[in-house]
């Protein structure tokens, strides 16, 4: 929809950032390196997040031509580009969330409104919102049954799904971009609870996090 | 003591592994592989308790979870307590501790033992309720003693040392028990590819078969249970959770299991390795299929003093010989209806101990096994039952006797027999608790003598737990049940080929059907006949509630305590429906049962909790600045989930200011300098699409078709009902972009609601909303010198005629790209900077850097709430209630009655009530006293002379003491408020004082509005 107020919320200059875990690593650190370690952490901070919501027909002519990646309209699933960096997945019937390398964000809107025209839609920016954690390690399947009631196994959970779901008393997107990589986006305000309870859920595996 | 009742050989224990235990303080030895229950009767220990009520001495009746009498206590320090344990369930471990939990001073030495025996008799049902009942202002003096005598069991006194887990499972088929009808259902469905999870309540998998004489495929049926176990723990779909009760089965096949995992190797998880591991795990399975396994509980008989020590369950003596090496005495007799039963006396005979007799209630007992006790020549009693059991600490003898079952009398003379052991079995209940937990009814079949689970979508039962009892017909069962269970998850289930194992068919002659067995006395005056030994409910209570009219099965259970509890009716409530029917006249289908409630065995606080405890009880939000905050020592204040600063306490000559002494100095700042808040928390909402305009017109009730972009409005949201919901500001971004700000804690609901309306009402408006709340760090700089602070930082032009009260711009602040909104909840000069949250530190931090100078203060919450109450701005859910209208709160100017579309509550507020004059309003209270603060939620009355009780006008909703005022003061809702300024109202308070104050505006401070527009 034009008549809509971009804005680039990234400074030009190099301004100090922090991520919404920066305080729980500063607070708790982060656990030492432990061989054996069932449950690897990390954050993909700073990437760039939006969320697109309009019509399906209209929006994957769009994102087709735009960033080469046809947009997923099947509830529940998470298309990836080739290189694994750029992704959309399905949110709700007409919402979409992208993920992108920080930086991309705001020229990708403006090449999107350019696109879409006088389309009925709306793309918007919340970088600031959220960020990602990846879990990985044999014992990353177990953590996430401790966490939320969706049902994980391969059978129900295979490569190319995500979904908005129940994570201990908060809600995540979570997602499994590949085989043995699994995705939680976090809400900044409640990331440092997700981040807590993970390294409680998964202490009897032994867990890491990589900086 | 040495283990007087160990025998030399069998069972399932590990004689070369001794482990030491105490039970009430003093020390025992035991093997591994034991229970607690077998490891005190290899003892010789008798009593392990006193009875509930009457304080009678108890043992140990059965192996397994329908134990009534060996409850103990655990725990060898106060943090590792844990009450309510069934000594039959509880593995052995080296260094157990146990205690029994009723008795006092002592089970051998009972002081309610005395009341007990003295006053018995006078212990009817309804007791304490008759007794106690008036005056009922005694019921606390009077509870006191009766707990101490009473109960089952305490909690801790310190903190629990363990943690404990939740995990969530989903499976197509979930087979509840693992004996042989569970395994091979859990074969079966493995086998056809679906998802299995197979869980077993006790130490090893089994059941029955762990303790069985018959033979499978040619040897000893535990071969069978351990091939097919090690077949199902090779498969990838299928999950072995030994040691897990099935506790609770809910709607929607949801299962919750609770795993003891370390309950079995001391009384505190051991670490494992480095890492801690949980002490116990409660599995919530979502299954497709539910495969009921769980078999049958054998039914004691109901006769005399059948509560004595050394009266067992036919099953249980078995059990403990077979499984555990231990025959719990030296002459036993048993006392029967049925062949399975015979298992008893052939194993006891067996051990080497002496078979005094088998009384058997059937006229004419045929079958393979009562051939068996023929053959070894153990005097078989037909017709007969052990009518009473003598001895007072451990049975000295049986009294047996011919009976006539249907005519419920003794027919012959009675003969005592020496035997210090009676084992009774009644036939067989099949284990149904959890098909009752959905609120199935079961139904009764009278060929075996038993009640079978009613139908539930979803489940299958197989084996003993729907009536299924003779083996090779349960494993048959078994595999039946796990094929049907497959088929209906929706998978193909012809992939099991020559599985059906070869069982030696056994033949049995029929059951009789035997309850309570008769007594030369009428129930009322025989010795007490136990139908429910922990709840101590007796034949005569029964029979007395049904005299007193008690004739619904449910008033029968209330009334007498049958079956309550941590019991759930698991050995005696066929019992006492059989015995209720008997005094009623009625079969026992038409008494019915009670329904049997989660849990199915107790579970511990911890395991329900799981980590949900301690600092992952709830979640905290935090705003991107929240380790500033902390590390400057602020105080938070929750609100909702989010902490937010409360106020920042700083050290003056080495003292911590109090709250008020910190509010005081952070309401000046904001007056005389600058001050700053961090409002990150305020839900906001990034609104879009060509009909925005309009929906906003339609959610708020003031006009938003003359928002220009760079302009925002204060807006009003209402409930369809016409009463406030929420406010705050929106600003008009570009022609069809908006952002909305929602009170914190009402910015979920705020969502949602707008989501409603268009997705149910106005599809036709095109429009979106995303949710930016986390996005955006929003700090407010606020106070006569933000101007010059801000003006350091940013590259937008400051001008008062340029950036005009409730403009907005958009600029770099500190190099960070900023939304500068001028809008003021403090009556101060204000700007709202929001830049993208990861660049809020660095942006805050360099408003401090330039803001020295200017004294910049932080401030929290309550100075927040101080300064906007002066200015009579209210806050939803603290000056509203959800029975407030903008009208009540003096906002018409906020409200557009006759904008072109309606809005919501609109038409509300043209009702009768709405209109009303007298209705509660939004005023301002200043105390005629100005040391004065009321007290909030104090009500207001007009006259404090009239008699109580008094009519109330109103409630004070804000209170305060203004620094810049220098006197307390208060907002309000008083009836008609609007048009009594200047009147007295009075509050009178608890302790008998009554404020007076005067009715004033809301609008303590600046009520033109120059200090915001400067």
């Amino acid at each position: 929809m034009s008549d809509v107020k971009e804005f680039d919320t990234r400074p030009a200059g190099s301004p100090s950032a922090e991520s919404p875990l920066a305080w729980s690593f500063h607070r708790r650190g982060t656990p030492p390196r432990e061989a054996g370690a069932g449950v690897t952490l990390r954050e993909k901070a700073f990437l760039g997040h939006m969320v697109l919501r309009g019509g399906a027909i209209v929006l994957d002519e769009a994102v087709r031509e735009v960033l080469g990646i046809t947009l997923p309209a099947r509830p529940n699933t998470l298309a990836l580009d080739d290189s694994g960096e750029r992704s959309i997945q399905w949110l709700s019937p007409d919402e979409w969330l992208v993920i992108v390398p920080g930086g991309e964000e705001f020229a990708l809107e403006g090449r999107l409104r350019e696109v879409l025209g006088q389309a009925h839609y709306s793309i918007v920016n919340v970088s600031g919102g959220q960020t990602v954690l990846t879990l990985r390690g044999e014992k990353a399947r177990e953590t996430l049954m401790k966490s939320t009631p969706y049902d994980v196994h391969p059978q129900a959970f295979p490569v190319g799904k995500g979904v908005t779901t129940v994570f201990a008393k908060a809600t995540v997107i979570l997602r499994r971009p590949t085989e043995d990589t699994w995705e939680l986006v976090l809400r900044r305000s409640f990331a440092d609870y997700c981040y807590r309870w993970l390294l409680d859920a998964a202490a009897e595996y032994g867990v890491t996090v990589e900086r | 003591m040495s283990q007087v009742n160990r025998l030399s050989q069998g069972g399932r224990i590990d004689r070369s592994r001794q482990l030491h235990f105490t039970f009430n303080g003093k020390p025992y030895v035991g093997y591994a592989g034991d229970t607690l229950a077998s490891a005190l009767l290899a003892n010789g220990i008798d009593i392990v308790n006193r009875s509930f009520k009457y304080s009678r001495p108890r043992g140990i009746v059965a192996a397994g979870a329908e134990e009534p009498n060996a409850i103990v206590q655990l725990g060898s320090s106060e943090a590792t307590q844990v009450p309510n344990v069934r000594a039959t369930q509880q593995a052995l471990y080296e260094g157990l501790t146990a205690r029994s939990t009723n008795g006092w001073p002592n089970v051998q030495r009972d002081l309610m033992g005395m009341v007990g025996k003295l006053s018995g008799t006078f212990m009817p049902p309804g007791f304490y309720y008759k007794t106690f009942m008036a005056p009922a202002s005694l019921w606390m003096t009077y509870e006191k003693y009766i707990r101490k005598s009473a109960g089952l069991g305490r909690s801790p006194t310190e903190p629990d040392p363990d943690s404990y887990d939740h995990i969530n499972q989903h499976c197509d088929v979930l087979v509840i028990g693992a004996g042989p009808a569970g395994l091979a259902a859990a074969v079966t469905a493995a086998r056809n590819g679906a998802r299995v999870i197979l869980c077993d309540e006790q130490e090893e998998m089994g059941g029955s078969l762990l303790d069985s004489r018959e033979l499978i495929d040619d040897s000893p049926a535990v071969q069978w249970v351990d091939r097919v176990i090690d077949e199902l723990a090779a498969m990838d779909n299928v999950t072995l959770l030994p040691r897990t009760t099935a506790n609770g089965y809910h709607d929607h096949n949801f299962v919750t299991l609770h795993e003891r995992c370390t309950e079995h190797l001391a009384d505190s998880a051991p670490a494992s390795g480095s890492r801690r591991q949980a002490r116990s795990r409660m599995h919530r399975v979502r299954a497709s299929q539910v495969v009921l396994a769980t078999g049958a509980h054998e039914r004691p008989l109901v006769y005399a003093n059948n509560d004595v020590p050394g009266n067992l369950l036919a099953g249980a003596v078995s059990t403990y010989i077979r499984r555990y090496g231990v025959a719990p005495g030296q002459k036993l007799v048993l006392s029967a209806t049925n062949d399975h039963a015979y298992r008893a006396a052939l194993d006891w005979r067996e051990a080497g101990r002496e078979v005094v007799a088998i009384v058997d209630a059937r006229a004419n007992p045929q079958g393979d096994l009562v051939a068996k006790a023929r053959t070894l020549g153990i005097p078989i009693i037909t017709e007969s039952a052990v009518i009473e059991a003598k001895g007072a600490e451990r049975v000295s003898g049986a009294r047996v006797a011919k009976i006539d079952a249907t005519r419920f009398t003794v027919a012959g003379e009675v003969e005592e027999l020496a035997c210090d052991t009676i084992a009774s079995s009644g036939g067989y209940s099949p284990v149904i608790h959890l098909s009752s937990h959905t609120g199935t009814r079961p139904t009764w079949r009278d060929d075996i003598l038993g009640f079978v689970p009613g139908e539930v979508k979803g489940l299958t039962s197989v084996g003993g737990a729907r009536g299924v009892y003779p083996l090779d017909d349960v494993i048959r069962d078994g595999i039946d049940g796990g094929r049907q269970a497959t088929q209906a998850a929706g998978l193909d289930a012809n992939a099991v080929t020559g599985l059906v194992p070869q069982v030696s068919a056994r033949e049995d002659g029929a059951a009789c059907a035997l309850y309570q067995v008769p007594h030369l006395k009428p129930s009322m005056r025989a010795p007490k006949q136990f139908v429910d030994l922990q709840n101590d409910v007796t034949a005569a209570g029964i029979e007395l509630a049904t005299r007193e009219g008690f004739e619904s099965i449910e008033h029968v259970k209330r009334y007498t305590a049958m079956g309550f509890g941590t019991d759930q009716g698991k050995l005696g409530n066929i019992n006492g429906m059989a015995i209720a029917a008997r005094c009623l006249h009625r079969s026992i289908p038409e008494v019915g049962t009670t329904v049997f409630r989660p849990n199915y065995t107790p579970v511990t606080f911890g395991a329900i909790v799981g980590r949900h405890c301690r600092d992952l009880f709830d979640p905290e939000r935090y705003t991107a600045l929240h380790q500033w905050h902390v590390e400057q020592g602020a105080e938070f204040e929750d609100v909702g989930q989010w902490k937010r600063p409360w106020y920042f306490p700083r050290t003056v000559n080495g003292k911590k200011e109090t709250l008020h002494e910190a509010v005081a100095r952070e309401c000046l700042a904001v007056r005389e300098r600058v001050g700053i808040l961090d409002a990150s928390t305020l839900g906001k909402i990034d609104i879009q699409g060509a009909d925005a305009r309009e929906f906003l017109g339609r959610v708020y009730t003031n006009k938003w078709a003359k928002l220009a972009p760079g302009r925002v409005r204060y807006g009003l949201m209402c409930k369809d009902d016409g009463m406030l919901m929420d406010d705050g500001t929106t600003s008009c971004l570009g022609e069809n972009h908006f952002l909305m700000t929602t009170t914190t804690g009402g910015a979920a609901g705020v969502m949602e609601w707008l989501e409603l309306w268009h997705q149910t009402e106005w599809p036709e408006l095109d429009v979106y909303f995303t949710s930016v709340t986390d996005h955006w760090a929003t700090m407010t700089v606020t106070g006569p010198d933000a101007r010059k602070l801000l003006a350091e930082l940013t590259d937008i032009d400051l001008d008062k005629e340029q950036f005009k009260f409730m403009d907005w711009r958009e600029g770099t602040v500190a190099g960070v790209p900023a939304r500068v909104f001028r809008i003021s909840f403090t009556g101060e000069l204000a700007y709202e900077i929001n830049v993208q949250a990861n660049y809020a530190m660095h942006v805050w931090t360099a408003l401090f850097k330039h803001g020295e100078k200017y004294d910049l203060t932080p401030y929290g919450t309550e100075t927040m709430h101080v300064l906007r109450a002066e200015k009579g701005l209210i806050i939803v859910g603290q000056d509203t209630d959800g029975s407030v209208t903008p009208e009540d709160l003096g906002m018409q100017w906020a409200i557009g009655y006759d904008k072109p579309y309606s809005w919501i509550g609109k038409r509300a507020l043209s009702r009768s009530d709405t209109r009303r004059t007298d209705r509660k309003q939004f005023v301002g209270l200043k105390p005629k006293d100005p040391k004065v603060v009321l007290e909030e939620g104090a009500q207001i009355v007009f006259d404090p002379n009239q008699s109580i009780p008094m009519s109330m006008v109103g409630h004070v909703t804000s209170s305060y003491y203004s620094p810049t005022l220098g006197h307390g003061f208060a907002l309000a809702v008083v009836k008609g408020g609007h048009e009594r300024m200047g009147e007295t109202v009075y509050l009178p308070m608890v302790d008998g004082k009554v404020h007076e104050a005067e009715i004033v505006s809301p609008v303590f401070l600046d009520p033109k509005g120059e200090r915001q527009n400067v």
